[in-house]
């Protein structure tokens, strides 16, 4: 039975385990590497339509016709020098208001959700509940629900169709609550005892908050950080209405505008969407074993 | 604290509030119209339509994608190098912004797109399928994409689950004589439920969500088959300017996101302590 053999052993119970390791007594046996082959043929399956925007994106119209699956032989940079060097620049101006209302949003959610989540852990447990509640509201209810009122207490602030007011719109709608429940999760796991030893020390809150929690619920930040600055950068609703389409595009929308004209030369559209996915793609790559663990840590609990 | 008050709890208040009128953008000013938009929704045949298309999309996508996910992972719960390449790529559909998922699948699917050419090369159809331009198909092909979605999350998840499963369980159960339907049964499934209550539940709350991929796929159509509630919403507040009926439907969407996560939640919570 070749696929428990192909398992270094382990120590630690938590190894994986072989998938499905046949009973010695079954007839067909697999032999790791046509496993591997196996496995590795249904996952390029499932990625493919990314791998065609990949070689797409390298490859002239004709090329793409006669051959849409064939890699970029020989690869070219036309479609991205096309893209990057449109009139209304709407590369680089939705990159660069994207990466602005990313940034300025995260920014605000970290310290806000952070300093909120450690007050409301030393609140009692029952007031901690239903405000938690409340906030789990926050993360369920459809976008589309909330978007007519927002818009709304945009106007009557005079920030619709402004970036701040996207940004605060951002700040205070679904992904706090984000930011709120993953702090709180962690705020269980750090003892009392060093905020109350801190405090015997004379230390003021908003000092403990800043010199003592701040550091300990780093890994919480960091996912907290990637997970939020992935759904700001994808999000489409909310930039589409709050902006509206003639005050400037966020990389989503500047998409949406811009691939509708030419639905069928390929080769700019691929151009395009290349650009407009590098980024969190590049992102998630370099990341991935934070992206991972935040988005794990629930579900082996 | 007030923040959120005023981006979450002040809207629905509002939209609550509104609900109860027939405002419209173009005209002065709003008139208390009682429950008369609730009587309007009851008539309305989108609103069904719409309805019916985003719950049966919710559970069909949500089954799928989990069953894929589970799958996947199983096919994937590896340790080594190429294994874990491998997660990584299937996470990729998760990384992608709607709009650009949305593009690339209206690529594919599109009259002279690679799916058509890919099936006509095998002999399996004879014709281009009009995969977005037939109500039906395009209610299909809806699904398929988010499914696509979905399955890249769905599988991270329980791969995660899948891995914090002692493997002595499984030596015990072969020891046993368990075979492999068995150890699925008794081990896998009911092991990973932490796993699938989490990706279960995400999956439906995306689902009640969606907007930017059927925004860009078809952007409801054709003939407002493939329209969500979500869609119908936006296109009532923003084409129609009838921010009054709007909100009401507003109202129904929220109590049915909500009413549904909590009896799911609270199924599958029930089979976790079960264990």
């Amino acid at each position: 039975m070749i696929a428990s053999t192909s398992q270094r052993p382990t120590t630690t119970g938590r190894a994986a385990k072989p998938p499905a390791p046949a009973p010695r007594t079954r007839r067909r046996v697999w032999t790791s590497r046509s496993y591997l082959v196996a496995a590795g043929l249904l996952t390029l399956a499932f990625v493919s339509p990314i791998y065609l925007t990949i070689v797409n994106a390298f490859k002239t119209q004709d090329q793409i016709v006669k051959n849409p699956a064939a890699p970029p032989a020989p690869p070219t940079l036309h479609n991205l020098t096309d893209a990057l060097s449109r009139p209304d620049r709407i590369i680089q101006i939705g990159l660069t208001n994207s990466a602005v209302t990313v940034i300025a949003s995260v920014l605000l959610i970290i310290p806000l959700g952070a300093a909120f989540s450690f007050w409301l852990s030393r609140r009692p447990a029952r007031f901690r509940r239903i405000v938690l509640a409340c906030f789990s509201a926050g993360l369920m209810i459809p976008p589309a629900v909330l978007l007519l009122p927002t818009i709304r207490i945009l106007t009557l602030l005079h920030l619709d169709h402004t970036y701040p007011g996207l940004i605060l719109a951002n700040v205070g709608g679904g992904y706090l609550s984000f930011a709120v429940f993953v702090y709180s999760g962690f705020l269980r796991s750090i003892p009392a005892e060093i905020v109350e030893a801190a405090t015997v020390d004379g230390a003021g809150t908003l000092r403990i908050w800043w010199t003592i929690i701040m550091p300990l619920l780093r890994p919480a930040t960091a996912t907290v950080t990637i997970f939020l600055s992935l759904w700001i950068w994808n999000d489409f609703m909310n930039p589409q209405f709050i902006l509206g389409p003639l005050h400037g595009q966020t990389i989503t929308t500047g998409l949406y505008l811009s691939v509708g004209q030419y639905s069928t030369n390929y080769a700019q559209l691929f151009g395009v969407m290349f650009l407009a996915a590098v980024i969190p793609v590049a992102g998630y790559l370099a990341l991935q074993k934070q992206f991972i663990a935040g988005l794990t840590s629930g579900a082996t609990k | 604290m007030g923040l959120y008050a005023l981006f979450i709890l002040v809207p629905v208040v509002m939209s609550a509030w509104k609900s109860l009128t027939n405002e419209n953008p173009l005209q002065d000013h709003a008139r208390f119209i009682g429950a008369a938009n609730y009587t309007e929704m009851l008539h309305d045949s989108a609103l069904a339509a719409s309805l019916t298309f985003t719950l049966v999309l919710a559970a069909v996508v949500t089954l799928a994608a989990n069953a894929l996910g589970i799958a996947f992972a199983m096919l994937l719960n590896r340790t080594s190098l190429s294994f874990r390449m491998m997660r990584t790529l299937a996470f990729l559909p998760q990384v992608l912004s709607g709009v650009i998922v949305g593009f690339v699948w209206r690529y594919v699917l599109a009259q002279d797109g690679v799916l058509n050419n890919i099936l006509g090369s095998l002999g399996i159809i004879s014709h281009p399928v009009t995969w977005l331009g037939s109500p039906h198909l395009a209610m299909f092909s809806i699904a398929l994409v988010a499914t696509w979605v979905l399955t890249g999350f769905t599988t991270v998840v329980h791969l995660a689950a899948l891995q914090s499963i002692p493997v002595e369980l499984y030596q015990a159960a072969m020891v046993d004589g368990a075979g492999r339907w068995q150890r699925f049964r008794a081990i896998t499934f009911p092991m990973v439920a932490p796993g699938t209550t989490i990706s279960v539940t995400i999956s439906l709350i995306t689902m009640l969500k969606l907007y930017d991929i059927i925004a860009v796929l078809t952007s409801g159509g054709p003939a407002d088959s493939t329209q969500s509630t979500a869609l119908y919403i936006i296109k009532l507040a923003f084409t129609d300017d009838r921010f009054g009926y709007a909100s009401a439907v507003a109202m129904l969407l929220l109590a049915v996101s909500a009413v549904i996560s909590l009896i799911v939640t609270g199924l599958l919570r029930r089979r976790e302590v079960d264990l």
